[in-house]
């Protein structure tokens, strides 16, 4: 229940690494049957995801976090949980405010869509877990759950948002969060190691 | 004739001015090695270059070019620091002493500034 959210965003990467292994398995039959008849013209591939909703997602995710930042601001009175939540509401802030220009900017709207949506559902979860807890409990939940949420999304958009990006800038702009989410990451690994 | 000896001093004084100018070039190009100004980018969570060596006396400029915002402070008690530098904002120091420096607000972000010996 704790990292019920996080948790949302690790079905997403899996559902997003086991499409792309079927669609690797799927292209390596197509490769051997090609071989033996020969093939109709084949259709350009989609992406699992289009930029729109890959904004949609991206601009989520971040806003999520901006939002347990302030639950903890409310909530926490330890110097370290709020100063890294303060971070996170600044940094994931940024980010928001360059995916928006950028989108409006490429005219991209961004699309809700089933992540953004499995997102909100944990972050609702999340919530409710948060809404019931004090003091150490919190801020140990608080901490651990800012660990596994960046876990989840670093991987999701190393393995799907950035491979399924089609505008050179955005995929850009995400590129270029990564060392921020990594060092996210590392940062709520060593708050959270302080709370076991 | 009197006319001539002028036009032969004032050509003289024309030499004199021009002489005097070269030895201005030459004494400029001595001046060079004076104070210099290197400059550090902070992008992708990095303070680039990390190690930087100067003469005392010499400014170094950081350039935020990061997507958030970051600052520069003296590691690791902070006995001088930045502001926030929001995206694209710049912090100039004279470098008096060799020191370490980091992001306070992401303190794996570190560098150092070391003087020429």
């Amino acid at each position: 229940m704790r990292f019920s959210a996080a948790l949302g965003v690790a079905m997403f990467i899996l559902a997003g690494c086991n499409s792309g292994n079927n669609d690797q398995a799927a292209a390596t039959a197509d490769s051997a049957q090609a071989a033996a008849t020969p093939a109709p013209e084949a259709a350009p591939q989609q992406p699992a995801l289009n930029d729109a909703q890959i904004a949609s997602i991206a601009v989520t995710a971040n806003q999520i976090d901006v939002d347990y930042g302030k639950i903890a601001l409310d909530k926490s009175k330890n110097p370290e949980i709020r100063k890294f939540a303060e971070t996170m509401i600044k940094d994931h802030s940024d980010i928001i405010k360059q995916a928006t220009a950028l989108a409006t900017k490429l005219n991209v709207t961004p699309e809700t869509n089933k992540t953004t949506q499995d997102l909100l559902d944990g972050q609702t979860k999340m919530n409710e877990t948060f809404k019931g807890l004090t003091g150490d409990a919190f801020d140990k939940a608080y901490a651990q759950n800012e660990a596994a949420y960046h876990e989840a999304v670093v991987n999701a958009v190393k393995n799907t948002l950035i491979p399924n990006t089609q505008n050179a800038e955005l995929k850009s702009l995400i590129e270029s969060v990564v060392p921020l989410l990594d060092h996210h990451l590392q940062m709520a690994k060593d708050l959270a190691a302080k709370f076991k | 004739m009197k006319k001539f000896i002028q036009i032969v001093a004032v050509c003289f004084s024309v030499c004199l001015i021009l002489a005097g100018c070269d030895n201005g070039s030459s004494s400029s190009t001595v001046e060079s090695t004076g104070p210099q100004r290197d400059t550090v980018i902070i992008k992708l969570m990095a303070f680039t270059p990390d190690t930087l060596t100067v003469n005392k006396g010499d400014t170094v400029v950081w350039i935020n070019q990061d997507i958030v915002a970051h600052d520069v402070s003296h590691f690791p008690d902070r006995a001088w620091h930045s502001d926030t530098l929001n995206p694209q904002n710049v912090f100039v120091k004279v470098i008096d002493d060799s020191s370490s420096y980091f992001c306070s607000i992401h303190p794996t972000m570190r560098a150092t500034v070391l003087l020429k010996k």
